[in-house]
């Protein structure tokens, strides 16, 4: 009893802090969401709409492409932060000259702020200032402008985030790799596997709880960009860059359309954990027998 | 089927050579065991035979091709790991089923050969489960069953008995026997134990610091060692040494210890006053009447035979009798040594004399 109690005292101060600052606020969104609220609008009160709200995103053309966007995003993101993080991880399994150096110099885009990261890309990307068009121009003749190029923006966001979050993907995947046992490649090979095959028949098998876990964490994190995005294009041109977090944030600051917003906010959360749900079933869950 | 033939083999890590010259002739079919003490360079070895580790000098053949810079999954041999090496996401099935789905056979064909080699190694009822769902005897045995549906050239097997039992690692010794019986496919088995070592091989090759000490037959090193290393590392318990010299006793030669101890020599050509070293078996020493005389140190009966612990001065002799033994530590006993058992060594270097 007494150990039980004293583990009580001590996770206290977490359980009370997550409380007021995640249960709290969840809840209260969910319940703002029923309602139609601007506290600035000239009738500031919170007016209880029912279902109108949700009612009402089913529509909203500009939310669902919002969604549209922020899927192709997360898709292109991950997917190659996977495939770059994992070549990464595996070169830096080898010996090579400068190695400890270079392996500090790529981990140093995952200790900047997302805003700092958007502002030094938007230095970079702006015409006529930026280095990026420059050489792009100076080079192979191709002018870009984040500003007025839908394409040009969406991709530079995608790469963007594929600087910023490849590193911690490679670091994953190297703990991964460090952790396997090196006699079923041994094995592998005798057995007359190829470079190709022992990736698929056992690299990729044994290093996929791991992998898994980090699409989580870049699902979870790539579904909720806003700063860098709002700090390079704010979204634009047009809605070509205008992610949901974007979109939420518009909706609720420029318009202070707090009850909308918040709306919003609740169905992001339940894409989210139904799309994380999908990834666990079809991944990880028919392995947990062999583990 | 093949012979495998090892010739001048040496292996370097930068600038330290661990594998000096190293030359092995295995016949077709034979059950060759590289038997000696950790780090003797026996696993290095086999691993040079698989492909995992590259050649420095010298030539490796099997079946009359040189495999030097041929890759592992092209020399057609079967290695069983130590650790057995399964691969942990795949079933049993899948376990043994991996070469021949990487040599692309047909789903027939594999289903076929996994069945015949659950078969023989009784895995039938498992092939549905997860490595870690088996014990460590059927762990060992699905090892082998990926290795025997290859129907390779040659079997390579690295220590694969030191993770089991006592118990288990009898049974499995009889079945690998067995397996070598019933295929007649080349071995190269590698093992830290001599009991493994004399009793499955054909041929054994003892190893020390990444030289061959000898090769023979398992009877043929017990009989004849050529030096003290393999006389001592062959037989269990191992041979009693004894240094000294070779003195005169009146008319006829004798071992004389540096403490003093007398003991019968064999006929030899060794001077007299050389510096020898006197070995023999404790299984060759008997208790009798007119032996040497002895204080008992301990007695230690194990039922089927007793073994004895006794001293003369800084000597300790070792001997292994059938008989019940009664006497107490501290008492005296004598110890009969029959000439024709005695190996004499020299003692600086330690080869036969």
């Amino acid at each position: 009893m007494q150990s039980k109690r004293l583990g009580w005292i001590l996770l206290a101060p977490t359980l009370v802090i997550l409380f007021f600052f995640g249960v709290l606020p969840f809840i209260y969104v969910v319940y703002v969401s029923f309602h139609s609220w601007n506290p600035f609008a000239v009738n500031p009160e919170m007016v209880f709409n029912g279902a109108d709200n949700f009612r009402k995103i089913v529509f909203d053309s500009a939310f669902l492409n919002s969604v549209g966007v922020t899927v192709m995003f997360v898709f292109f993101a991950v997917l190659s932060e996977l495939i770059i993080g994992y070549f990464l991880a595996q070169a830096f399994m080898r010996d090579f000259p400068g190695k400890a150096i270079f392996r500090t110099i790529h981990t140093l885009p995952l200790i900047m702020a997302p805003i700092i990261v958007g502002s030094v890309w938007k230095l970079m990307t702006t015409p006529s200032i930026g280095i990026i068009p420059h050489y792009l121009d100076e080079w192979f003749g191709i002018s870009m402008n984040i500003g007025t190029s839908a394409p040009a923006a969406f991709a530079t966001i995608v790469i963007m985030d594929i600087w910023h979050w490849t590193p911690l993907v490679t670091l994953t995947l190297i703990a991964a790799l460090v952790s396997l046992p090196q006699d079923p490649f041994e094995q592998a090979q005798i057995d007359g596997a190829g470079k190709r095959q022992i990736f698929w028949h056992i690299t990729l098998p044994m290093i996929a709880p791991a992998v898994v876990a980090t699409v989580f964490i870049r699902l979870m994190d790539a579904l909720r960009t806003v700063d860098e995005v709002w700090m390079l294009t704010g979204g634009g041109p047009g809605s070509a860059t205008r992610f949901v977090g974007v979109h939420i944030f518009k909706e609720v600051f420029p318009k202070t359309n707090y009850g909308y917003g918040s709306t919003i906010s609740v169905i992001v959360l339940y894409l989210t954990i139904v799309s994380c749900w999908l990834l666990y079933v079809t991944m990880l869950a028919p392995r947990s027998k062999k583990d | 089927m093949a012979n495998v033939t090892i010739d001048k083999v040496i292996k370097r890590y930068g600038a330290a050579q661990v594998m000096h010259g190293v030359s092995v002739d295995i016949e077709d079919g034979e059950f060759v065991v590289l038997v000696g003490p950790s780090g003797c360079g026996k696993s290095t070895l086999l691993r040079m035979l698989a492909g995992l580790e590259e050649i420095s000098d010298g030539t490796i053949s099997i079946g009359g091709r040189v495999v030097n810079d041929v890759l592992p999954k092209e020399r057609d041999i079967a290695m069983v790991f130590q650790s057995y090496a399964l691969y942990p996401h795949k079933t049993v099935y899948d376990n043994i089923g991996f070469p021949l789905l990487m040599a692309k056979r047909s789903k027939a064909e594999i289903a076929e050969k996994v069945k015949g080699a659950a078969e023989i190694l009784d895995l039938t009822k498992y092939l549905d489960r997860y490595p870690k769902e088996l014990s460590g005897g059927q762990r060992q045995r699905v090892a082998m069953g990926r290795a025997i549906v290859r129907d390779p050239q040659v079997f390579l097997f690295d220590e694969p008995l030191s993770n089991l039992d006592a118990k288990l690692r009898v049974t499995m010794r009889i079945e690998i026997k067995e397996l070598h019986q019933r295929l007649g496919t080349t071995i190269v088995y590698v093992t830290h134990d001599q009991v493994e070592a004399m009793t499955m091989a054909d041929k054994i090759v003892v190893m020390r610091d990444g030289r061959v000490e000898q090769i023979g037959s398992p009877l043929d090193l017990y009989d004849n060692p050529v030096n003290t290393f393999v006389a001592g590392f062959i037989g269990s318990p191992s041979m009693n040494f004894v240094h000294g010299k070779i003195a005169s006793d009146g008319s006829s030669r004798v071992f004389q210890s540096d403490s003093g101890l007398k003991l019968p020599l064999p006929q030899t050509t060794a001077a007299e006053g050389q510096a020898v070293t006197y070995g023999v078996r404790p299984e060759c020493v008997r208790i009798g009447e007119g032996g040497v005389e002895m204080e008992i140190v301990a007695v230690e009966p194990t039922g089927s035979e007793t073994q004895i612990f006794a001293r003369s001065g800084s000597d300790l002799i070792d001997a292994l009798v059938k008989e019940r033994i009664s006497a107490r530590p501290g008492s005296k006993l004598g110890f009969v040594i029959d000439p024709e058992d005695v190996h004499l060594f020299d003692r600086k270097t330690g080869q036969h004399i």
